[in-house]
């Protein structure tokens, strides 16, 4: 008496075929994971939706002009939004011209095999405790000690070396573009850093390998074969910081000096799109400059989604020519 | 380095201040008013910042005598204040400003709600000049007005050296610093401004929010500007009283209706409040008052309510708490704080208006014995 031995493995009963229950495990998780993803899509619309509609009064009166309106004149109801794009533009990108070498420099010495290596462990912590910071704290910090520094110091000494550049010209005041995004580089330095030190840790040894052994020097090998390997995530790093600055409310309300104004000049004053929302919207009385400061809160969302849509073109244009990976 | 890190406590003296009283002695007294207990409640209010650490001390002092009664006010601003009160989320409202027209009909008309003023305010022109004592820069209206629109750019300026020959005032830029957030400082300040200069009534107006000409800075709140007046040469800006006061800065003597150099002080409020015997929520104005002690930039706080309470133990409790506010009892904690008492004429009439609160018709105030 032989015993037979299917091969076929069967299914346990409550998954027989026509037998089908809804305790299904696959199906359950399957449902679930989507919940959770509809579920961020809705928050996102339910947002958009709650700013566009008060918004709407604003929308409607002023049209498309409101975006390069320079008058914010809430005595008589001109509003426009220029001075404040303006004003989020430079300091966003001051920030990032400041943070991204010294971020990329320091995600390199924390990932890469090095003569100090020794500088890796207060380094990073350094960082860390920098990302802890709350933004009031570092505000107030740059309120009593960076600013009277940057009037009385750096800016002078700007005007004086760099002062044909139109940038470094006009009298230095201490609350100003400058300041902002001196203030904003540090607060999203922790981010670079973290994020592209962990790219470029991924980045294959063998490949670092091999192009040391072809002869190429250290600078040759990370600026070659290195950051051309590591330059979609170190994208992706420098578009989370980039969102972090540009919506940055507190710090920068703090040092800008809240005047509505277009110049070429980085030690003028400024006014950014977060810093008007938080310094007018609890006394703005009325449909009308409700609504404008709300329609500066539509506009605030509509830069981060044209900075992602720019972000990944560049991946996918990166994607495209991306070496070859072994 | 001192002065800089002088303002740091700013924040630090107002909780202080705040929270009972601590820092400035104060203690509730048991003489003074004797109206009937008010019946259990919880009250909660909400609106303007500039009155807030009067509310907050006085509140205490009513729990501390009233146990049963339990007042609630966040600072949200004048704004809020008013749109929770037309929402009627809270039972009270704060306010710097009355309710303008759009405002009233939203709340149901001028009849709905009771607007009384609780406290007075007055302001100063704080600077921060080297060598230059407090009050002894002196001010006209022209000049403050010329200062803020950026036509007298530099302190040795002519208009400025006129007035005041016997100071040596230095060869530098003027920083006007004024506040970024909407505030009923600003409404009272631009007022003034509005008052006695054309040319910033017709260049800029009045209002919480005013679309500053482009010269200075601009910085939140009362003690963002006070903080960057005192740190930044040459700045001056407009700020509460109190806040001069508690940090020692130098304030300028400013020119009153009648011609004489003030130096801004309680008794100048009350002496420019009693140039009005009566305010209305419409007509409310007490800057440029005449009186030879006035003081020029004045202004009310205002608290406003509904004239017919749901809920007669709530409506009773708070005919009672603001009753009490407005007496002296409930004025000396604001007088501790640097504001001003209410003139005696004003109460009188608040007590004609807070007897017009009433449940069901009949009215709640129940007055002392």
């Amino acid at each position: 008496m032989s015993v037979q031995t299917s091969s076929v493995v069967t299914a346990p009963p409550f998954l027989e075929k026509g037998r089908r229950r809804w305790f299904d495990g696959d199906r359950i998780f399957q449902g679930l994971a989507s919940g959770a993803a509809i579920a961020i899509f809705v928050i996102a619309a339910i947002f958009l939706v709650a700013l566009i509609i008060p918004a709407w009064p604003s929308v409607t009166r002023f049209g498309l002009s409101f975006l390069v309106n320079r008058e914010w004149n809430p005595v008589n109801s001109h509003f426009g939004a220029l001075p404040f794009l303006y004003g989020t533009v430079v300091v966003s990108l001051i920030a990032m011209v400041i943070a991204f070498p010294i971020g990329l420099g320091a995600a390199l010495v924390l990932a890469q095999p090095t003569r100090y290596g020794f500088i890796r462990a207060p380094l990073s912590f350094g960082v860390e405790l920098l990302a802890g910071i709350p933004s009031v704290v570092i505000g107030l910090w740059a309120l009593f000690i960076l600013v009277p520094v940057m009037r009385q110091v750096v800016e002078p000494f700007l005007a004086h070396t760099l002062g044909f550049l139109p940038f470094f010209q006009g009298t230095p005041s201490g609350a100003s573009f400058l300041t902002a995004g001196v203030v904003l580089a540090i607060m999203v330095l922790p981010i670079l850093v973290a994020l592209s030190r962990d790219v470029i840790i991924a980045v294959p040894a063998e490949l670092r390998e091999a192009s040391v052994a072809l002869g190429a020097t250290k600078a040759e090998t990370i600026w070659q074969v290195v950051l051309p390997y590591a330059r979609v995530g170190i994208t992706g790093a420098v578009l989370l910081a980039l969102g972090r600055a540009i919506g940055e409310t507190i710090a920068v309300t703090m040092v800008i000096g809240n005047r509505p104004e277009i110049t070429a000049s980085l030690f003028s004053p400024g006014y950014t799109l977060p810093s008007v929302l938080a310094n007018e919207f609890a006394e703005a009385v009325g449909p009308l400059y409700q609504g404008a400061l709300l329609e500066l809160g539509l506009v605030l969302v509509l830069i981060t989604i044209a900075v992602n849509v720019l972000a990944r073109l560049l991946i996918w244009s990166f994607r495209r020519t991306e070496p070859v990976a072994t | 380095m001192t002065k800089r890190f002088l303002a740091i406590p700013i924040a630090a003296a107002f909780l202080l201040a705040a929270c009972g009283g601590g820092a400035t002695g104060v203690s509730p007294t048991a003489t003074g008013a004797t109206f009937p207990a008010p019946p259990a409640a919880t009250l909660t209010g909400a609106g303007a910042t500039f009155p807030y650490p009067f509310y907050s001390a006085a509140f205490y002092a009513f729990n501390q005598k009233w146990n049963q009664v339990k007042v609630n006010y966040q600072s949200i601003g004048s704004g809020g204040g008013i749109k929770a009160l037309t929402q009627k989320t809270v039972d009270f409202g704060a306010s710097d400003v009355p309710l303008n027209p759009k405002e009233t009909t939203d709340i149901g008309g001028a009849d709905a709600v009771v607007q009384i003023p609780v406290i007075l305010g007055t302001e100063s022109l704080a600077y921060n000049l080297d060598g230059i004592q407090t009050g002894a820069l002196k001010l006209t209206p022209d000049l403050i007005a010329g200062i803020f629109l950026g036509t007298i750019k530099k302190w040795n300026d002519p208009a400025l050296v006129a007035k005041n020959s016997g100071l040596n005032l230095p060869n530098s830029a003027i920083t006007p610093v004024h506040r970024s957030d909407g505030s009923g400082t600003t409404y009272i300040f631009t007022d003034y401004l509005s008052t006695v200069s054309a040319d910033w009534k017709a260049k800029v107006g009045k209002g919480k929010s005013v679309s500053w000409p482009a010269v200075g800075q601009g910085a939140k709140g009362n003690e963002g500007v006070a903080t960057t007046v005192k740190q930044t040469p040459g700045a001056i800006g407009y700020v509460e009283l109190a806040y001069v006061m508690q940090t020692q800065m130098s304030q300028a003597s400013l020119q009153n209706a009648d011609g004489i150099f003030v130096i801004p002080s309680p008794e100048g409020a009350t002496a420019a409040a009693k140039s009005r015997t009566t305010v209305t929520p419409t007509d409310f104005s007490i800057v440029n008052a005449p009186g030879k002690d006035s003081a020029p930039i004045t202004g009310y706080s205002w608290a406003m309510m509904y004239k017919d309470q749901p809920d007669k133990d709530k409506g009773t409790a708070l005919t009672d708490l603001f009753y009490w506010l407005i007496s002296d009892e409930g004025q000396q904690y604001g007088v501790d704080l640097h504001y001003a008492k209410l003139p005696a004429d004003i109460v009188k009439a608040n007590i004609a208006t807070l007897k017009t609160v009433s449940f069901q018709g009949k009215g709640l105030l129940a007055l002392p014995t």
